[in-house]
């Protein structure tokens, strides 16, 4: 390969990722979103706070009833203007203002507690989404992306929050006001209110005809909101690519494209809603020309008075108002509805299998022993059937080239992940058996791919531990020479690290991985790659400490830094997925195998 | 005093003309939307005269009359509804086309700022920049065209007809409405703190959920579901108390608005009805002018949201303006061109964190095609070193040369073009091998993909796969092992022929054979490329024609290929790969 330098290569064709086709692996993972069953849940989900949605139902029947007695206060006011009785007018005039002081009560009261109903089901489904994601099997995450994921429980959380807080409490006094209309205005004139009713069938019917429309064109804009978060979350962690790769424009060009879409599917969505809305307001007109041209004629008869036709007229556009607005809300709906069934997905997602997770309390008295054990990601073999033995108090070294399945077996010792063949057993249990949590108290890992948290260095050596102190962290950090890694921060282990750490260097970041497990005095200790980005005096540092920590404990330590290997006294050597070798290292030294192969290559000088 | 509340007022709109830049080839569906506010409200409000009329003509027994009016309702209200349509789509397609271009501002800014930019904020925070905070300006549009428009006609013309009925009914009118604008305004400054904390909330969800993806094997290493679940479980508690907080607020003021409306419509009643009981006129004005009253209130009352709207959307385009600022952005092909050759000098080089100096006054150079190793302490500052050559940072002092060209007159795509880093950490994306391999150059041939994976050393592992090239790698490459994402990253680094490729680390999951085999390749085959390989293996500086370390700030040469120590007598790498029976 010649290397030569082109300047400016002009753009080529690029690559989009097919995001398209992410919406159907999401699919294919959470299975289709059933909004009617979703309705259903949520109610019952809304039920479950009882002292407040009883609150809300009395209140919202009392506004409604209150709201829909004034226009027959009004109504009779007039009549008692045209029958020339002044007592009259100003008994219904004041009545007229008391069903506002009614209404102005119940409406606070039901403002309040129709917030706390939403907010707490929201809330609920928002923790059970985060608790469900906690059960998972791991392999999950190697599925699904991260800003997508974010996005059902953050962005369709709210759209919900949305249309529960502000919609809902209008859409239920709406409904109940139209109710009470509609029986108030039969008791007054049964014949006027047929006619006045004459438009409704032609409502329902243009209202369910578009539905499934609605519904698609939500689902959509839901969709590529979720597409934009989930491209924006994944670009910005990925920033330093970009940037490395003078990739911005066509980073910019894609992003485009997803915001393109949700440009279109809210425009359809809205176009939709527009015409509903205009063409309710034509109805409405209509019901109550009919009204007045009916009432006119029974007037003329003497079946009705002035009053009751006023009545009737403002009877109508109560009636129509939270008609309209219900078409309002109902893109709200259509939203949340679609929004909660993506969460329901979420909190639905099949946990890890019952006999996986296993009911027996741990106890680490013997051994660990692996039989004849093998292990699949789907197609060939990751472990293949490896046998071991980890004594209690044993030190065990796990060394290969990479991919061999050094990181696969150190999660089947975790039990991140089940086996598909053979045994893993616990003083003779089957590990499956074992209650996990507590098989995991026995554990501290330091893993490949270390994960820290938001906050300062101590926040992330403590993390779910408050009991333990500072004194201890900071005697650890001394006793392992760490304190010489954090020399130079600028307010010691109370810096804080930045977003995942981003602000440390990766030896710091393994710094402090190593310290959260050290700090817990595990049993059994398993550490994959510990020291891989560390320095070689750092290094000698923490391996004299840790010899003498180690006393009593049991170790599983992967390494491609044969320095370590000094802490180990047995060493497996895993080839493609298998035990190629087992030893003690000068065994394994003398027989010339890939042992001795890979160590020669470090050490030689 | 009187400028003063001028000035809030137009304040109000400020949002709006900010919008202007972004709507500025569809000015002409923002006059459509203003013209059809108000021949629709003009109509609507037109409608309540109609009834009354038709009343009248009851009264009258005029069926003529009233079958006249009758036919004019529904005529009139169908011009209404058809300019609402109007109304209601317009300012939907000015709203989104606002957002829709914002967005792509944002963005377009958003990745062409530095380093230190990012490194200030949080992908939380900067996720709500981008999704809610665009929303909030966008509604503040949509709901001002549609709604604050309209409504300001509405009370213009709603006055106007009122006083044609009755000067009284007017005045009623006239009182009540600024008392109900300004009960709207209190409400609104009461809940603007609420609302800032539950934004602050939602950003710390996004967070905390950001963290339970990606870091749920360490959650689940250290047993710590529980200790998360209830942390999150207390962020959605502060955000719920938040919104209970809105929620009284809203109990009260909201309310008080129908009140204050159904006192005035009270007085109307009592003191019109009273009047045409004496006068005995008719009583169609008197429910003409119920009915504008009822009309116009709930958008009077809607004023007081809009106002809120206001408030949020200027907060979100305050932040929004962090981001489309030029600051912090780099200018991407500004500068000559290329250089000719990859001769790489670092003169009197010095960083600085806050008050932390990590690269001291350093000076080296590095020739065109050499195999450079740097090493040095954990945290000394070898990435931070790599990190100044493609310009994420800027030194503080001193300058860097490549062929003799400081590297900040050169436009960045052409130096990070010539240089190519493969970082420490790696950041693969969910795509295929092949995508993730081309990300450099998306219009790479198979056969370039191929040979940059079998200098990685990767090609072997690529093709036991089933779909080899084409099988998907999860996000950040979650389906490959710690040293298969390492080489499809040096893969990456070297399909683009970079002149200098920089390997941070880049190794250390890697077992020394497939290393040193790598090593060799790259040596081998990418001649005249200069490689600077920052590692803390001894085995890895086995093809170095020269080692750097670097120490407290300064660096020193080691030893080059001769196995010279440096003058100032620093002794060759000790035995650090430690003698294991030691
Ligand atoms: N989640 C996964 N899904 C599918 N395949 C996987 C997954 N994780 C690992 N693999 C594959 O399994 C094999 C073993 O991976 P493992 O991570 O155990 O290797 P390793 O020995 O730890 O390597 P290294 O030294 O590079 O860390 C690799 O070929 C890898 O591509
Ligand atoms: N974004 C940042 N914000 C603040 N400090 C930082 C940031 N990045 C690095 N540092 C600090 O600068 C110093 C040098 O970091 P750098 O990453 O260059 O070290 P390094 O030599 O590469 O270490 P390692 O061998 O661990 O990779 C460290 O003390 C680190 O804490
Ligand atoms: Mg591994
Ligand atoms: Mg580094």
């Amino acid at each position: 390969m010649r290397l030569e330098y082109h300047g400016f290569q002009e753009r080529r064709e690029i690559h989009l990722p097919k995001l398209q086709t992410y919406d159907e692996t999401e699919d294919q993972y959470f299975g289709k979103i059933d909004t009617r069953g979703s309705l259903e849940r949520l109610i019952r989900d809304m039920f479950s706070f009882r002292n407040d949605s009883r609150q809300v139902i009395i209140t919202v029947f009392v506004t409604a009833v209150a709201g829909t007695l004034y226009p027959l206060s009004l109504g009779l006011a007039i009549n008692s203007i045209l029958s020339r009785n002044s007592a009259g007018l100003v008994f219904y005039g004041i009545l007229f203002l008391l069903l506002y002081i009614v209404q102005f009560f119940s409406n606070r009261i039901r403002t309040i507690s129709s917030t706390r109903v939403a907010q707490s089901t929201i809330k609920s489904l928002r923790d059970r989404a985060l608790g469900n994601l906690q059960r998972v099997p791991l392999k999950f995450f190697g599925n699904v992306k991260t800003g997508y994921l974010i996005s059902r429980i953050t962005n369709d959380g709210e759209a919900l929050s949305e249309f529960l807080t502000f919609q809902l409490p209008q859409v239920i006094s709406g409904i109940s006001t139209v109710v009470i209309s509609i029986s108030i205005m039969f008791y007054l004139d049964w014949r006027l209110t047929l006619y006045a009713l004459i438009a409704i069938p032609a409502l329902i019917g243009f209202t369910f005809a578009i539905q499934p429309r609605v519904r698609r064109n939500y689902l959509g804009t839901r969709r590529t909101i979720a597409a934009i978060t989930g491209n924006l979350s994944e670009n910005i962690n990925a920033i330093r690519l970009i940037k490395s790769f003078g990739a911005e424009d066509r980073t910019a060009e894609q992003f485009s494209k997803l915001n393109g879409n949700n440009y279109r599917s809210n425009m359809k969505a809205q176009r939709l809603s527009s015409i509903y809305g205009s063409i309710i307001r034509v109805i409405e007109a209509a019901g109550i020309t009919t009204v007045i041209i009916a009432g006119g004629v029974q007037l003329v008869s003497g079946l009705v008075t002035i009053g009751i036709m006023v009545a009737f007229v403002v009877y109508l556009q109560e009636f129509f108002d939270p008609v309209v607005q219900l078409s309002q809300t109902y893109t709200s709906y259509q939203s949340a509805m679609v929004g909660v069934g993506r969460i329901y997905a979420i909190i639905d997602t099949e946990g890890e299998k019952a006999e996986f997770r296993g009911s027996i309390s741990a106890g680490f008295g013997k051994s660990i022993d692996i039989k004849d054990m093998s292990f699949s990601y789907g197609d060939e073999n990751a472990i293949d059937s490896i046998s071991m033995s980890i004594p209690k108090g044993s030190k065990i070294g796990v060394v290969g080239h990479t991919g061999a399945g050094k990181t696969t077996l150190s999660n089947i010792i975790m039990k991140f992940i089940d086996t598909t063949g053979g045994s893993v057993t616990i003083d003779g249990l089957d590990l499956r058996s074992i209650e996990t949590s507590s098989y995991r108290k026995l554990i501290a890992p330091v893993l490949q791919e270390q994960f820290l948290f938001r906050g300062s260095i101590y926040d992330n050596v403590i993390f779910n531990r408050p009991d333990i102190s500072r004194e201890t962290v900071d005697r650890l950090s001394v006793s392992f020479g760490f304190d010489a890694i954090f020399a130079g921060m600028d307010h010691g282990l109370d810096t804080s690290i930045g977003e995942m750490g981003r602000n440390l260097s990766e030896g710091q970041r393994q710094a402090i991985s190593i310290m959260r497990a050290l700090v817990r005095e595990p049993e059994i200790l398993v550490m994959d790659e510990p020291t891989s980005q560390i320095d070689p005096e750092s290094e000698r540092v923490i391996m004299a400490a840790l010899s003498k920590y180690l006393a009593g404990r049991t170790l599983i330590l992967i390494t491609h830094r044969f320095s370590m290997i000094s802490l180990v006294d047995n060493i497996i050597v895993l080839d493609h997925g298998r035990k190629v070798e087992e030893g003690k290292f000068e065994e394994l030294l003398k027989s010339g195998g890939t042992f001795a192969k890979l160590y020669g290559i470090q050490t030689e000088v | 005093m009187s400028s003063n509340l001028f000035k809030k007022i137009l304040w109000v709109f400020d949002p709006l003309l900010f919008s202007f830049k972004y709507i500025s080839r569809k000015k002409w569906a923002l006059y459509a939307v203003i013209i059809a506010a108000i021949i629709s409200t003009i109509a609507r409000l037109y409608v309540p005269l109609l009834i009354g009329d038709s009343v009248s003509s009851i009264e009258n027994l005029d069926l003529r009359g009233l079958e006249y009016f009758a036919i004019l309702i529904i005529v009139v209200t169908a011009i209404s509804a058809a300019f609402q349509f109007i109304v209601n789509y317009g300012s939907q397609f000015i709203g989104q086309t606002y957002s829709f271009n914002l967005r792509n501002n944002v963005f377009n800014h958003l990745v062409r700022k530095s380093f230190s930019f990012f490194e200030g904020q949080t992908t939380g925070d900067l996720l709500s920049r981008t999704t809610m905070d665009i929303e909030a300006s966008r509604n503040f549009i949509t709901s001002t065209l549609s709604q604050l428009i309209p409504t300001i006609f509405m009370i213009v013309f709603g006055l106007y007809f009122l006083l044609t009925i009755n000067w009284v009914y007017a005045a009623v009118f006239i009182l009540s409405v600024p008392l109900m604008v300004y009960i709207g305004m209190v409400f609104q400054r009461k809940q603007r703190l609420h609302w800032r904390s539950i934004r602050g909330y939602y950003g710390r969800m996004n967070e905390e959920l950001q963290e339970n993806i990606i870091g749920q094997r360490t959650i689940r290493g250290f047993s710590a579901e529980e200790w998360e679940i209830s942390k999150f479980m207390s962020t959605t508690d502060s955000y719920y108390q938040e919104y209970v907080q809105v929620a009284k607020l809203r109990g009260l003021y909201n309310n008080l608005l129908p009140l204050v409306l159904g006192g005035a419509a009270t007085v109307i009643l009592i003191y019109g009805g009273y009047s045409s009981l004496i006068s005995s006129a008719s009583v169609g004005p008197l429910v003409a002018a119920i009915n504008i009253f009822t009309l116009v209130s709930p958008s009077v009352s809607s004023i007081g949201r809009l106002i809120v709207f206001s408030e949020n959307a200027r907060a979100g385009i305050q932040r929004i303006n962090d981001v489309i600022s030029e600051e912090y952005v780099e200018k991407l092909d500004r500068g000559a061109g290329a250089p000719l050759s990859s001769d790489l000098e670092f003169e009197n080089v010095s960083f600085s964190r806050g008050n932390r100096k990590i690269l001291d006054s350093l000076s080296f150079s590095i020739s065109g095609g050499e195999f450079v190793g740097i090493t040095g302490k954990t945290a000394t500052g070898k990435s931070t070193l790599v990190n100044l050559m493609l310009r994420f940072y800027d030194p503080d002092f001193g300058s860097i040369r490549i062929g003799g060209v400081d590297i900040r007159s050169l436009p960045l795509t052409v130096l990070r073009r010539m240089i190519s880093i493969v970082p420490q950490e790696i950041t693969l994306l969910s795509g295929t091998i092949r995508e993730n391999i081309a990300y450099g150059s998306p219009g790479a041939s198979m056969d370039e993909i191929r040979s940059a994976a079998d200098i990685a050393n990767i090609s072997a592992f690529i093709e036991t796969l089933h779909e080899g090239y084409d099988t998907l790698v999860g996000e950040r490459g979650i389906t490959l092992s710690g040293g298969q994402k390492q080489r499809i990253a040096v893969a990456r680094a070297i399909l683009g022929k970079p002149q200098v490729l920089i390997l941070d680390d880049s190794t250390s999951s890697v077992d020394p054979e497939t290393e040193l085999e790598m090593f060799r390749m790259i040596k081998s085959s990418l001649r005249g490329m200069t490689v600077i390989n920052v590692t803390h293996r001894h085995s890895a500086m086995k093809y170095a024609d020269r080692v750097f370390k670097l120490d407290h700030g300064s660096i020193t040469l080691l030893h080059d290929e001769s196995g010279m120590q440096d003058a100032s007598g620093v002794s060759r790498i000790p035995g650090e790969e430690g003698d294991p029976s030691a």
